[in-house]
C-alpha cells in the first residue's frame, strides 16, 4: 500500500456541466485482461477516451497502468479484450500500424539523429516529400519552442527539451492517440511542474486525445480531464479530478489521492454516527442500511478546529481532541490531533456512549491530520497539548469491508 | 618510487616487445631502401599481400554480419541453450590455430567428411576460399564480442519508439539500431581484419602454401625465410607490422569518435 502524500494540491474545482453533446469516443479499451505466466496483471479493464480528452491512469508502481498503455500501443498483447481506436478494432494490429504516439519516460530519442531528424523520422519512413517533411518539422519546432536547437543531438539537450522533442516527434505523423508513459518521471520537481503545464497547454492546442500514466496524484489532478485510479490490475474509480478527490469510491482512492483521514462510523437515523456525533447525510439506500458499519473519509483541509465548543456553520462537530503535533509546511500548517476515545468505532449495539474525561486513558489510539491555511493559523494560534473541538466540513461515506 | 616502476616496466618490455619490433625495421632497411622496395614489389610479394587483404576482407565482412545477427538474437531472446551458444561462438579463439586448420582439412579436404562429396565438383581446400574459411573460423567471436555488449545495454524503448512511430523491423534496424552500433561495428571489423591478416597456423594447413596462388603474406615471410631470402621476408614483415600499428592506432585514437552520441 502506498502511503498517501500530503501536498499542496489546489483543490479540484467542480466543472461546469456542459450542455452540448459529449465529444465522440476516440479510443476504447474493452474488457482487457493480461497475464504474465500465471500472474494476472490486468483484470477486465474498460474505459473510453473522448476526442481531445486527457485521461490519466493513476496508480502505484506495479499496479498495471504501464501494461494498459503498452497494450494500447501494441507493444503488448492482451490476454482477453479489445483495443479500439476511432472505431477500428486494432487489437491484432502490430504497433507500427496503429498510428499511436508513445512518449516514453526515457524519451527514447534516437541518439544518432539531430532534433529535426528525430522529429521528421515518422514522415521519412512514410516516404513523404522532402518539402512536406521540412514544413512539418519547422512547424513543430516552433510549437515546442526548440527552433534554435534543431541541429543538436538529444544528448546536448536538457531533460525537458528532450521530452518536447519526443512529443513533437509523435505529433509529426498525426497520431490517433497520444500515450504518455510517466513522461516526467526522470525530471526534477521544478521542471516537472513547469513542463506539465506547458504540455497541458500544448495538448489543448493540438487537441489530440491523450492517455497519461503517472503515480503522482498532483500531476493526475492537474493534467487529467478525467482520472482513472488503477490498483492491482483493476480500475478503482474513474471520474473527473473533482469527483475522485472529493467523492472517492474506495478507501484506496481516498488515501492514494493526497492525505485522507478515515474513521469508522455507523449508519443511524438516516445519517452516520461518529462517536457521539450524528452527521446528517444523504446515503444511497441500496448500499447502506441502518446499523451498517461504514467508514467516513475526509481531507485534512476539511477539518475545522475550534478552541471553544462553537464551530462555524457548515461544519459538523465530531469529537474533541488534543493537539499532538504542529508543523509548518510552507503555505499551511499541519496539525496532528489525538481524538477522544470512542470516535473511531462502529457501534452496532445500543450501549451508551460514555463521556470522556481529560485523562490520557480517555484518548483513543486514533490520530487525524488537519491542515489550516496560514492566515487562519495566524488568527487562531494553537499549541501542542491544547484541547480543541473537531468538526468536518465535508466527508464521504464508504462501505466498511465486512 | 614512480620513476623506478616506470623504468622497470619499460625495461621488461624492451627485450620482449620493443627490440623485436625495432629489429624488423633495422634489418629490413639496412641494405638500403632500394633493396627494400625491390623486395616489396616482387610479383610474389605483391600477390601475397593482396591475397591476405582480400581473404581477410571477406572473412571480416562475413564475421561482422554474422556477429551482428548473433548478437541480436542472443541479446534479444532468452531460450534454452542460449548460454551454450554464446560459449560455442567464443570457443574458436581458444582453439590452437593449427588445430582449427586441421579440423577444416578433415571436414573439407579431398577425403574429408563433407569434402569427399564436394571435391569432385568444387575444390575447397588449397584455394583462396579455404583461407577465407580458416580466417572466419579463427576470428569468429571477435566482432560478436564487441557488438553484443552494445546490444545488451541498448534501451529497448528506442526500438519500441521506432515501431510505434510506424517503422518496420527493417527500417528500425537500419535507422535506429545500426547507427548506435556504428562504433562497435567499426572496432569489431578492425579487430577481425587485423587478426585475419596475421593468421598463420590454420592458413598454412588449408592453403597448401602455393606461391602466387594460395600464399598469404605471413606464409610468404615463412617461405622466404626458409629459402634464406631474409630481405624478402623482412620487407613483408615491415608492411604487416606497420599495418597492425595503423589499425591499433585507429582503434585507440578513434575511440571517442566511435562512441560518439
Amino acid at each position: 500500500m502506498v502511503k498517501a502524500r500530503e501536498t499542496l494540491i489546489p483543490k479540484p474545482v467542480e466543472p461546469e456541466p456542459s450542455l452540448t453533446d459529449p465529444p465522440p469516443v476516440a479510443a476504447s479499451v474493452v474488457g482487457v485482461s493480461k497475464r504474465f505466466g500465471k500472474t494476472s496483471v490486468l483484470e477486465n479493464i474498460s474505459f473510453d477516451v473522448a476526442e481531445g480528452e486527457v485521461l490519466v491512469l493513476l496508480g502505484a508502481s506495479g499496479s498495471g497502468k504501464t501494461t494498459i498503455l503498452r497494450i494500447i500501443a501494441g507493444l503488448e498483447m492482451p490476454y482477453t479484450g479489445k483495443v479500439i481506436l476511432h472505431g477500428k478494432d486494432v487489437t491484432e494490429l502490430p504497433a507500427r500500424e496503429r498510428g499511436v504516439g508513445v512518449i516514453f519516460q526515457s524519451y527514447a530519442l534516437f541518439p544518432k539523429m539531430t532534433v529535426e531528424k528525430n522529429i521528421g523520422y515518422g514522415l521519412r519512413i512514410r516516404k513523404r516529400k522532402r518539402k512536406e517533411i521540412k514544413a512539418t518539422v519547422n512547424e513543430l519546432l516552433k510549437l515546442v519552442q526548440l527552433e534554435e536547437h534543431r541541429k543538436k543531438y538529444p544528448s546536448q539537450l536538457s531533460g525537458g527539451q528532450q521530452q518536447r522533442v519526443a512529443i513533437a516527434r509523435t505529433l509529426a505523423y498525426k497520431p490517433e492517440v497520444l500515450l504518455f508513459d510517466e513522461p516526467f518521471g526522470a525530471l526534477d520537481t521544478q521542471t516537472r511542474v513547469h513542463l506539465r503545464r506547458e504540455i497541458r497547454a500544448l495538448l489543448r492546442k493540438v487537441n489530440v486525445p491523450s492517455i497519461f500514466i503517472t503515480h503522482d496524484q498532483e500531476e493526475a489532478l492537474e493534467l487529467g480531464d478525467r482520472v482513472a485510479v488503477v490498483n492491482q490490475g483493476h480500475i478503482e474509480q474513474l471520474g473527473t479530478p473533482f469527483e475522485i478527490y472529493s467523492r472517492p469510491a474506495t478507501e484506496y482512492v481516498a488515501t492514494f489521492l493526497g492525505a485522507a483521514n478515515i474513521l469508522e462510523a455507523t449508519v443511524k437515523n438516516g445519517g452516520v454516527e461518529v462517536g457521539s456525533a450524528h452527521l446528517p447525510v444523504a446515503l444511497d439506500q441500496e448500499k447502506f442500511h441502518e446499523g451498517d458499519c461504514v467508514k467516513i473519509v475526509f481531507r485534512p483541509e476539511d477539518v475545522v478546529l475550534s478552541k471553544s465548543d462553537f464551530v462555524r456553520s457548515g461544519a459538523s462537530k465530531i469529537s474533541a481532541a488534543r493537539i499532538e503535533e504542529i508543523a509548518f509546511v510552507g503555505a499551511y500548517e499541519r496539525v496532528r490531533l489525538r481524538l477522544d476515545r470512542g470516535v473511531d468505532e462502529c457501534r452496532t449495539d445500543d450501549t451508551p456512549y460514555y463521556l470522556t474525561t481529560e485523562t490520557p486513558e480517555s484518548q483513543s489510539t486514533k490520530a487525524i491530520i488537519a491542515t489550516r491555511p496560514k492566515p487562519e493559523a495566524a488568527a487562531a494560534r494553537l499549541q501542542i497539548g491544547d484541547r480543541v473541538t473537531v468538526a468536518i466540513s465535508s466527508f464521504t461515506v464508504l462501505p466498511a469491508p465486512k | 618510487m614512480r620513476p623506478l616502476s616506470i623504468g622497470m616496466l619499460v625495461l621488461m618490455m624492451l627485450p620482449l616487445v620493443f627490440l623485436p619490433l625495432a629489429s624488423i625495421f633495422i634489418f629490413g632497411t639496412r641494405t638500403g631502401l632500394d633493396k627494400f622496395w625491390a623486395a616489396l614489389s616482387a610479383p610474389e610479394a605483391v600477390f601475397a599481400l593482396k591475397l591476405s587483404m582480400a581473404t581477410s576482407f571477406w572473412a571480416t565482412v562475413f564475421n561482422v554480419i554474422f556477429g551482428l545477427f548473433a548478437a541480436y538474437v542472443l541479446s534479444r531472446y532468452n531460450f534454452l541453450g542460449r548460454n551454450a551458444l554464446i560459449v560455442t561462438i567464443s570457443l574458436p579463439t581458444a582453439i590452437p590455430t593449427a588445430v582449427a586448420g586441421f579440423a577444416l582439412l578433415l571436414l573439407w579436404g579431398p577425403y574429408g567428411t563433407l569434402g569427399r562429396f564436394v571435391t569432385p565438383h568444387v575444390e575447397i581446400m588449397f584455394t583462396a576460399f579455404a583461407i577465407i574459411l580458416a580466417n572466419i573460423f579463427v576470428t569468429f567471436p571477435l566482432a560478436f564480442g564487441v557488438i553484443k555488449p552494445v546490444f545488451d545495454t541498448m534501451s529497448r524503448s528506442l526500438e519500441e519508439a521506432s515501431a510505434t512511430i510506424g517503422a518496420t523491423r527493417w527500417q528500425t534496424f537500419w535507422h535506429v539500431t545500426l547507427p548506435s552500433l556504428r562504433g562497435a561495428i567499426v572496432s569489431g571489423a578492425l579487430l577481425t581484419f587485423a587478426r585475419a591478416v596475421g593468421e598463420f597456423g590454420s592458413t598454412i594447413l588449408v592453403s597448401g602454401n602455393l606461391a602466387g596462388r594460395t600464399q598469404t603474406a605471413p606464409l610468404y615471410i615463412f617461405a622466404k625465410f626458409n629459402e634464406g631470402q631474409i630481405e624478402a621476408a623482412n620487407a613483408i614483415a615491415i608492411v604487416l607490422a606497420l599495418f597492425s600499428f595503423l589499425i591499433f592506432s585507429v582503434l585507440f585514437f578513434a575511440r571517442d569518435w566511435l562512441d560518439v552520441d
